[in-house]
């Protein structure tokens, strides 16, 4: 079980971290720190991967959708038709 | 400088007046960027440079329309996932848009526009669409304290074992949208601004107008909820077996 590993300690504060870590948001000494750990960590690093699968999933599945073309002309007319409505405002 | 903009027979611009593009491009071979790249980097230049005091108002729809209708969609896209209707999804974009360049004067040129598209996004679909909706929203501290009592236990908690890891690899996206369709909504969308579309967790604490801890908190707990989901999805499809999806 995990809890007999002696790296738990190591482990406890990797792994509080980990999800920092693999958005690149952990800063260098402790970027280094887990990465190290890591090295020397299969269940950690089993994590790390689970971690990095998931994020990949998401952006894959949530893949960029076209708007519909109506939309891009329909914005655009109301921006249009409210900067006439300013001028208009600023003359009167 | 302008005469290698003009080379081509095309007309440089207006906006084309910074040299500073011009450097180095005699060298250039293979990747030469066109004519119409370097006026378009040129009127962003000047788009980031504007004085917003003194642009006309024509001039600053003109700029709206350059700078924020490229990320269409983007928005479309995100709204589509904060929604999760294509109806509601159009409505909320329409409204980003119009709200976006009612305020257009606010936006600081040369800063982070698709940050504040988002967060305008965002706004707007609190306080339109998710109070039709009813969904109770939990507090700030019981986010902060589950995600603190979920990282103490999460050594031993439920994880998927590699091979899983490999079987969620191949669930169709389907599955994984109707995941994060089924997230509680904060989770939805910190976890859609950070993998999605690789928002900072201080652009997204922005976004989102809540400190940097509740972002992570939302990241936390709604990645655990996602993958809790997905090896229910595997089990279901028999790609996992039930023992050891927990």
């Amino acid at each position: 079980m995990a809890e007999d590993l002696p790296e738990k300690a190591d482990c406890a504060g990797v792994l509080l971290r980990l999800f920092e870590f693999v958005d690149n948001e952990t800063g260098p000494v402790d970027r280094e720190r887990i990465r190290e750990h890591l090295d020397e960590c299969g269940s950690c690093l089993a994590e790390y991967d689970r971690e990095l699968l998931l994020k990949a999933l998401v952006r894959r599945a949530c893949v960029r959708q076209a708007a519909p073309e109506g939309l891009r002309a329909q914005i655009l007319t109301r921006i249009t038709s409210t900067s006439v409505t300013v001028v208009r405002r600023r003359e009167g | 400088m302008l005469t290698t903009t003009a080379a081509r027979g095309e007309p440089a611009g207006a906006f084309a007046l910074s040299g500073t593009h011009g450097l180095g491009w005699a060298t250039m071979t293979t990747d030469q960027p066109r004519v119409d790249d370097i006026d378009a980097e040129a009127v962003a230049e000047a788009d980031a440079t504007v004085d917003v005091a003194t642009e006309s108002p024509a001039d600053r729809a003109a700029r709206f329309e350059r700078e924020a209708m490229p990320l269409l969609d983007q928005m479309y896209s995100a709204a589509l996932r904060t929604t999760r209707n294509p109806t509601d999804a159009e409505d909320l974009v329409q409204e980003t848009y119009a709200k976006a360049f009612a305020a257009f004067h606010q936006y600081r040129p040369g800063t982070n526009l698709r940050a504040w598209m988002y967060r305008i996004l965002t706004n707007s679909y609190i306080n339109s669409y998710r109070k039709k909706q009813r969904q109770p929203l939990e507090s700030d501290a019981a986010e902060v304290e589950d995600y603190q009592l979920a990282r103490a236990a999460s050594h031993t908690s439920r994880g998927l074992r590699s091979a899983e890891a490999e079987a969620l690899d191949h669930l169709p996206d389907s599955d994984v949208t109707r995941a994060l369709a089924s997230i509680g909504e904060d989770f939805r969308m910190a976890v859609y601004l950070a993998d999605v579309e690789g928002f900072s967790y201080k652009e997204i604490a922005e976004i989102m107008d809540t400190p940097i801890g509740t972002v992570m908190s939302r990241l936390h707990r709604g990645r655990k909820q996602l993958r809790d989901l997905l090896t229910d999805y595997a089990v279901d499809r028999g790609i996992v077996r039930a023992e050891e999806g927990s």
